[in-house]
């Protein structure tokens, strides 16, 4: 299915509400910190801008060296998912297995593929631009993908009607029709450049936003973490607001929301899909070994696929390997699936719940939309400073990052009960519960199964980003002692077992998600 | 608009042309008849028949998998690369990001014509969108889009017509003004025109022979002509002949749906 739909940002808009909404947030901020003053937890508003004003130079200077980062990364990466579309449509046939493999390398656990490349690139900015590059090019890929398509038949007729073939096409059709979705698409990917430059300086960088957080967290230093994760918090909604002002700009209809990749919720035949997994993953295997031959990387850090297989199944030691990592996912399953369950469950409950009060929604929906964009990863610090480094700060941080898409999602997907239909119900004074359940819920679904699928991901980054910097639990610590170890089988290992597994789980949703949308939306069913 | 002396308008062969959609719906019947140069041909039938698919084989926007399609001694697809072929499609396939001008400067561009604004205003007066130049199709009407459509295609000076239930969604008054203006266009170039249309008096008022067809899969029924003199007069519609023949028409549709049903009825 596709799940993406249209918006009209400008409707959804209410500055007053807006701005009360964000003063509310920020009288609470400083309510809090001085009610906690003394307790190392929180540095209020106040105490933020003395600190930036204080730091401004070192500030300044961090944030000149991750944007730069993120700027290049986020050139490449969009670039990348340019030329996978444009291969995607000029062999179609290729389409689900280029959108199958963007997932996979999508599902890498930066936070494991931070040291490889910090291994593989030495010092310098090479891995936080790889990152951001990884982070961005698969929102910018999926809404393309759909954007490509996005044009009616008869505007296909109409070029063809004249003698025009497929450039024709692409020039005059496909290409506008493709704007709008991969305006929404760099819309997504400016902050998550940001993210993965951060993420990218997490992993041994020697300067940016990210070594400051690091350094921040270990001396304690509240006012400078909170002074950081605010200005990461302001540049990524900038950067979202940007790319939305842009979009108004230049396009002459509102850009669509997407909400997640196409196609997953295609059902194939069973030898049809066993075929393209098969295929998959001999194309992943494939890449893997011959990019590392082709840059001859050295095979003492740079495992190929034979060594993770020896690693995990064939060498001596193989047993106790897989029970190192097994029980790490083990323990970071323990944490990420109530998480991933309570964000999916308080995003999808919240939106309801402003569905049926919408005076409140006027006010909590642009402060949402503002919070989504910030990648919450980057605040990571500050809920491990307020929650602590147990299980409740990380299951809040999964639950978090899978909140805010979610509320969003549900609440886009709410709307979109066709107007006729609440009509009939209006027609006999049905009550807005009745009007809930048997309209705008089954309208929600498609949406809320979308963000249920990109949340898997998202949910996978944030429980390995906090078990790294500050559980020492889980995969992600494992990850983490792994590079510190020099122990490459097991950080190889772990980034495959993660992908596979992040794969699988949102196969699993997309399963789900085509029975129930054969139900409630035939009409996106391919 | 082009001023240089048009090449004769092409006659069209059908030549045992049939459509079968994969899943295996029967939509066209194989069928043989040829549409004068020149004329116009109005294609009538019930919902669903058909109608709309041999007009599509004749563009060559769908692939018979039977017979084949001869426009004047050559294939549709080498008219169409020439920009001799204009379709009003049933929906108006209007570009949302481009103006009414620029919908219809489009086709000029995809005929590889040089545009020419003054006849693409022109037409934009004709259709009665004066003044909505510069509107973009999603602030306009149905009928106001569909009459957009109208001017596209209209705008390349076509040699082949054809046009897909053009007036579906304009009212009726300018329905009537249209069905006035538009004939003038193509019976100047003496274009050879192709109607699909549900109406039975827009077919007598615009056409010069009408094909009237079964229920799905399409055969013809009848092939009635339409003996009135060119300018057709305003009020046409209404004198006796024109009735009668309309009559003659509709009886035709009858007798082809009970047609239909019988032998249906006897399988």
């Amino acid at each position: 299915m596709s799940a993406i739909a249209s918006e009209a940002p400008r409707r959804s808009w209410r500055p007053p509400a807006a701005v009360l909404g964000v003063l509310a947030i920020l009288a609470v901020w400083e309510l809090s910190a001085r009610a906690l003053a003394g307790a190392y937890l929180l540095a209020g508003p106040s105490d933020v801008t003395a600190y930036l004003w204080q730091n401004a130079g070192l500030m300044g200077r961090a944030l000149r060296a991750t944007l730069a980062e993120a700027a290049a990364g986020f050139v490449i990466g969009n670039a990348a998912a340019i030329l996978l579309a444009a291969l995607a449509l000029l062999w179609p046939r290729a389409e689900r297995g280029i959108a199958a493999l963007a997932l996979l390398v999508f599902c890498l656990p930066l936070v494991a593929t931070g040291p490889i490349l910090r291994v593989l690139f030495g010092p310098g900015p090479g891995p936080q631009i790889t990152l951001a590059a990884l982070a961005v090019y698969y929102t910018t890929l999926v809404p393309l993908l759909v954007g490509l398509r996005a044009a009616p038949s008869t505007w296909f007729d109409l070029v063809h009607s004249y003698g025009r073939g497929r450039l024709a096409e692409l020039w005059h059709i496909r290409a506008m029709a493709a704007l709008p979705y991969l305006f929404a698409g760099l819309q997504i990917a400016a902050p998550a450049a940001f993210l993965g430059a951060m993420v990218g300086e997490f992993t041994g960088a020697e300067r940016g936003m990210g070594v400051l957080t690091i350094r921040a967290m270990r001396a304690l230093d509240v006012e400078a973490t909170w002074a950081l994760a605010a200005v990461a918090a302001l540049v990524s909604m900038a950067a979202y607001g940007a790319f939305g002002w842009l979009a108004r700009r230049v396009l002459t209809e509102a850009p669509p929301v997407i909400l997640a990749a196409p196609g997953g919720a295609a059902t194939p035949r069973r030898g049809e899909g066993l075929a393209r997994i098969a295929v998959v993953t001999v194309l992943a295997l494939a890449l893997w070994w011959g990019l590392l031959e082709a840059f001859g990387v050295n095979a003492f850090f740079a495992k190929r696929p034979d060594d993770v297989w020896a690693f995990l199944i064939t060498a001596p030691d193989a047993g106790e390997n897989r029970a190192t990592l097994f029980g790490a996912l083990a323990e970071t399953a323990v944490y990420v699936l109530p998480g991933y369950l309570a964000g999916l469950a308080l995003g999808a409950g919240l939106a309801v719940l402003l569905t049926l009060l919408p005076a409140l929604a006027g006010a909590a929906m642009p402060v949402a939309i503002a919070l989504r964009s910030v990648p919450i990863v980057t605040t990571a610090p500050l809920i491990v400073l307020v929650l602590g480094r147990g299980a409740t700060g990380t299951v809040a941080l999964v639950a978090v990052m899978v909140f805010f898409p979610t509320l969003i999602a549900c609440l886009h997907g709410l709307r979109q009960a066709p107007g006729q239909v609440l009509d009939v119900f209006d027609a006999y004074a049905s009550g807005r519960w009745r009007r809930l359940v048997h309209a705008q819920v089954p309208a929600m679904w498609p949406a809320f199964f979308a963000t249920v699928r990109i949340a898997v991901p998202a949910a996978v980054l944030a429980v390995t980003v906090v078990e790294w910097l500050a559980t020492g639990r889980g995969v992600g610590a494992l990850m983490a002692l792994s590079a510190s170890l020099s122990d490459y089988g097991m950080l190889w290992s772990a980034v495959v077992v993660v992908a596979v597994l992040s794969c699988a789980l949102y196969a699993v949703v997309a399963a789900v998600e085509a029975r129930v949308l054969a139900i409630y939306a035939a009409e996106q069913g391919r | 608009m082009a001023s240089s002396v048009p090449p004769p308008p092409p006659a069209i062969a059908l030549d045992g042309l049939a459509k079968t959609f994969p899943g295996g719906v029967e939509a066209v019947a194989p069928t043989t008849l040829t549409l004068e140069a020149g004329r116009t041909t109005a294609l009538v039938g019930p919902s669903g028949c058909g109608k709309s698919t041999i007009l599509r084989l004749i563009a060559g926007l769908e692939t018979p998998s039977a017979g084949g399609v001869d426009i004047a001694g050559e294939p549709p697809l080498a008219i169409r690369r020439r920009g001799e072929l204009a379709v009003a499609f049933q929906d108006p396939s209007l570009l949302p990001w481009r103006s009414v001008r620029g919908n219809v400067a489009l086709a000029m561009t995809l005929a590889r014509r040089p545009t020419d604004p003054r006849a693409i205003d022109r037409l934009i007066d004709l259709v009665g969108l004066g003044g909505f130049g510069d509107t973009r199709p999603g602030a306009l009407s149905g009928g106001m889009r569909q009459r957009a459509a109208i001017a596209r295609c209209l705008v390349t000076e076509p040699r082949l017509l054809l046009l897909d239930e053009p007036f579906g969604a304009v009212d009726e008054l300018t329905r009537r003004q249209l069905a006035q203006d538009l004939p003038r266009i193509w019976e100047a170039r003496g274009t050879t025109t192709l109607l699909v249309t549900h109406s039975v008096s827009e077919a007598v008022t615009l056409a010069d022979r009408i094909l009237v067809f079964s229920p799905r899969p399409a055969t013809v029924v009848a092939d009635i002509d339409v003996p009135f003199e060119r300018p057709r007069a305003p009020g046409l519609a209404t004198r006796p002949e024109a009735i009668a023949l309309a009559e003659r028409v509709s009886s035709a549709l009858a007798e082809g749906r009970a047609a239909r049903e019988r032998s249906l009825a006897a399988q």
